[in-house]
């Protein structure tokens, strides 16, 4: 089992790295189904549900280059002059589209990985004094991803409540009481931190992080991967030029490989905080 | 030498027309308890962000005059600096916790003090004790209960040992024994560890007879009072001593044990029978409605029918149900069990009136309301909704929401009102009932709800188990009677009801 926070970091990091850079269709189905791997013995905790916003966020890229793009030689079918929409609709832009789709969908997968075994009390317990405006955006930004999403939906329905559209067409009028009201709360929250005597003097830990010898495994396959993905040039995939994508090299499936290395024991956090009030 | 002192204090916030506060010059002895009350928006949050320094660190503005605490200047001293001499409880506990679970939040502000180990276990425990919290402990906090949550917000600034503690309506989201267990909370604190404490409150019959100074801000102005002397002139007071001053009482009493004794001069009359209920026709008719979220029930077989006419009080402890149910008959969430068949325009306005509002001004706000729901507006039309204070947003969210519903939902309307503005919202509610409206309000304010109402439902574990009129259901009950029912029984709910 992971211990340490930073082992789950690293892990974080490496798998955001290899959802950006390796685009090859056969790598992203291996990736998607390793962070699988690890997020399954975690899948009852709250924070995998947000694996379904990034089904929603995939959907979005395939449909706008769907309907955008006009090249490519696999036709699926072909609109009437309307426009924009209007001409033909290609394979090759659905499999643009879905490059950037499963990316999305990666990016929210492994943050819910991290969000349902990482607390945000040990990563801001990682960060030193010197940090401390660092820790305080670091411990915002961790506590606010949930919050926006809660916010959005209370201004959704309080549009509805006023007889106004409520619908994904009337986002954008919801972008700006959407900033306001997280601004509000950052500000709250900055202030809490500011009144409990955040960053005022070289902090204490009250559970002092551990380390296990299989934190260490995780992290040295985890740099490893990154190192990999650096290192080695990526293999791009542009399916306007080549719809199939070309095989993965042995040393690109060795780093989405090793990023499976929590899943080898994959014990969820104990976590003994499940009475409900 | 006094813990807290404020010398000319003036503050006026960034692009403010004129000062929050306007120069207070007070002091706080060691040991003493303040109850700081006002109208909405006359700064009593201000004043109380002034003793950490988060008014102007945080906030920006003109600031001018002093504040000291514990000898240190908050000019010069950062918030976080002094977070280990004032504790501070936000009026939303949400806001201030930081972690997860319980324990790591009591921890959060000893880690910061940078203590040791054994020292921050030593304070933990001896926190959980006082404040009585060791069943929650190992909780996740969005797991709890806003009561809960608001002792683990007061636990959490008293683990850190400050010299005072300074509460912005802590009591403000809470059904009444929630409250009271929460302010018996404070008050043991103040017994045992003599802890000086600010507490901003509008629940004030339950504090009253408790603090040594009232403090009341009206317009950014502050006169510091002893309490008998504040309460016989006026502003939010138990309803105690509102009987107390037409019985002509003296002293003043400022609880019910003082009261008792001089109660049982009063004649042992028993209240007319309110008049006959129900006369309107029927809004909403629920038949055996029922909904679930995934871990627990919420609503189960309430059957009950709405009339035009009425006010209907929705009362019960945190997490009953209420809000649920007028969601359900509000149309946000779909009954999964029964049926509900409602008539006219149905307006549900919730909890967080903030959410309601987004344009630039109160006057768009209100473009297209007719004259009679823009009027009570006139002095903030130009204004930004959100720089009102949270009971004038929540009124303007009423306007723009219920303003010409057939049936207005309102989830705890009066949070953070005064005594003007809730009786402002009493008359409009009357008046809207009898020009044919139907209203439901869950609603924790018992004394509000029997000024109010006319119908009050009882919920627990999401089933209705009291329903009639105020009188009936609000009569000798030991959470949801009113302070003059508790004095007198017999009936009677309102000190101006009772003969003389």
């Amino acid at each position: 089992m992971i211990r340490h926070p930073l082992a789950w970091c690293v892990w974080g990091i490496a798998g955001l790295c290899a959802a950006f850079i390796d685009r090859n269709p056969l790598l992203q189905v291996l990736l998607v189904l390793v962070v699988i791997n690890v997020g399954l013995p975690h899948r009852r905790n709250p924070a995998m549900r947000h694996w379904k916003i990034g089904l929603a966020l995939a959907v979005v890229p395939i449909l706008f280059s769907a309907a955008l793009s006009r090249f490519g030689r696999h036709v699926i079918f072909t609109l009437p002059g309307i426009p924009i929409v209007g001409g033909a609709w290609s394979w090759e832009a659905v499999a643009y589209g879905a490059s950037t789709g499963v990316a999305l969908l990666l990016t929210v997968a492994v943050f819910a990985t991290l969000q349902a075994n990482v607390r945000s009390a040990d990563l801001v317990a990682l960060l030193p004094r010197s940090l401390y405006r660092t820790g305080t955006v670091f411990a915002l930004s961790l506590a606010f991803a949930p919050k926006t999403i809660a916010s959005f939906q209370a201004l959704l329905e309080a549009r509805r409540l006023r007889g106004q559209r409520a619908g994904w067409r009337s986002a954008p009028g919801l972008v700006v009481p959407l900033l306001l009201t997280m601004l509000e709360q950052a500000l709250q929250y900055g202030e809490s931190l500011d009144a409990r005597g955040y960053g005022s003097r070289r902090r204490s830990h009250y559970r002092p992080l551990g380390w296990s010898l299989f934190d260490g495994f995780v992290i040295g396959a985890s740099l490893t991967s990154l190192i990999l993905d650096l290192v080695l040039s990526p293999q791009p995939y542009n399916p306007y030029l080549d719809l199939a994508p070309s095989l993965p090299s042995a040393a690109s499936l060795l780093s989405i490989l090793l990023l499976a290395t929590p899943a080898l024991r994959g014990t969820p956090r104990m976590d003994h905080a499940t009475n409900r009030a | 030498m006094p813990l807290i002192a404020l010398e000319g204090v003036r503050y006026r916030y960034p692009e403010a027309d004129g000062p929050a506060l306007d120069g207070i010059t007070t002091a706080v002895e060691p040991g003493q308890v303040i109850l700081l009350r006002g109208p909405s928006g006359s700064g009593k949050s201000t004043l109380l962000r002034c003793l950490n320094g988060l008014v102007p660190h945080s906030t920006g503005g003109d600031f001018a005059g002093r504040v000291t605490v514990c000898g240190l200047d908050t000019r010069v001293h950062l918030p976080r600096e002094l977070g280990a001499r004032i504790g501070f409880v936000f009026q939303h506990p949400d806001a201030q916790f930081v972690l997860e679970d319980v324990e790591a939040e009591l921890a959060f502000g000893l880690e910061n003090l940078g203590l040791d180990r054994g020292v921050m276990r030593k304070r933990i425990e001896e926190t959980i004790d006082q404040v009585g919290i060791n069943a929650l402990r190992h909780r996740r906090i969005a797991t709890l209960s806003g009561g809960e949550r608001q002792r683990v917000a007061i636990a959490a600034a008293l683990a850190m040992h400050p010299a005072a503690l300074v509460l912005d309506e802590p009591t403000s989201q809470l059904d009444p024994q929630a409250a009271e267990d929460v302010l018996q909370v404070v008050l043991r604190l103040v017994a045992d560890l003599g802890m000086t404490t600010v507490i901003a409150e509008h629940r004030v019959e339950r504090i009253a007879p408790f603090v040594d100074r009232i403090w009341t801000i009206d317009a950014g102005r502050l006169q510091d009072q002893a309490p008998r002397e504040a309460v016989a002139k006026g502003g939010a007071r138990p309803p105690v001593v509102d009987l107390a001053l037409r019985a002509g009482w003296s002293p003043i009493p400022l609880g019910l044990r003082d009261a008792r004794v001089r109660a049982q001069s009063l004649a042992a009359a028993i209240p007319d029978n309110p008049p006959a209920d129900g006369a309107g026709t029927v809004i909403a008719r629920l038949d055996r409605l029922g909904y679930s979220y995934p871990s627990a029930r919420a609503v189960e077989d309430v059957s009950l029918t709405l009339r035009r006419g009425q006010v209907t009080a929705l009362m019960g402890r945190n997490g009953s149900g209420k809000t649920t149910l007028l969601r359900l008959i509000g149309g946000t969430l779909r009954p999964q069990r029964g049926r509900l068949h409602s008539e006219g325009r149905v307006a549900y306005v919730p909890q967080d009136a903030d959410a309601l509002l987004f344009a630039a001004t109160v006057r768009d706000e209100l473009r297209g309301q007719p004259e009679d729901v823009i009027a009570p507006f006139q002095a903030w039309l130009p204004r930004y909704p959100r720089d009102l204070s949270a009971g004038e947003r929540q009124q303007l969210a009423i306007a723009v929401v219920a303003g010409q519903a057939d049936l207005l939902l309102l989830d705890e309307p009066t949070r953070g009102l005064d005594p003007v503005v809730k009786k402002a919202l009493t008359s409009f509610l009357r008046l809207r009932a009898a020009s044919g409206a139907a209203m439901l309000i869950a609603t924790h304010d018992v004394e509000w709800a029997a000024r109010t109402a006319n119908r009050v439902l009882l919920m627990a574990d999401g089933e209705v188990y009291a329903d009639g009129p105020p009188r009936t259901v609000l009569s000798d009950s030991l959470v949801f009677a009113t302070q003059i029912n508790k004095l007198l029984g017999r009936g009677w709910l309102l000190p101006e009801e009772v003969p003389i």
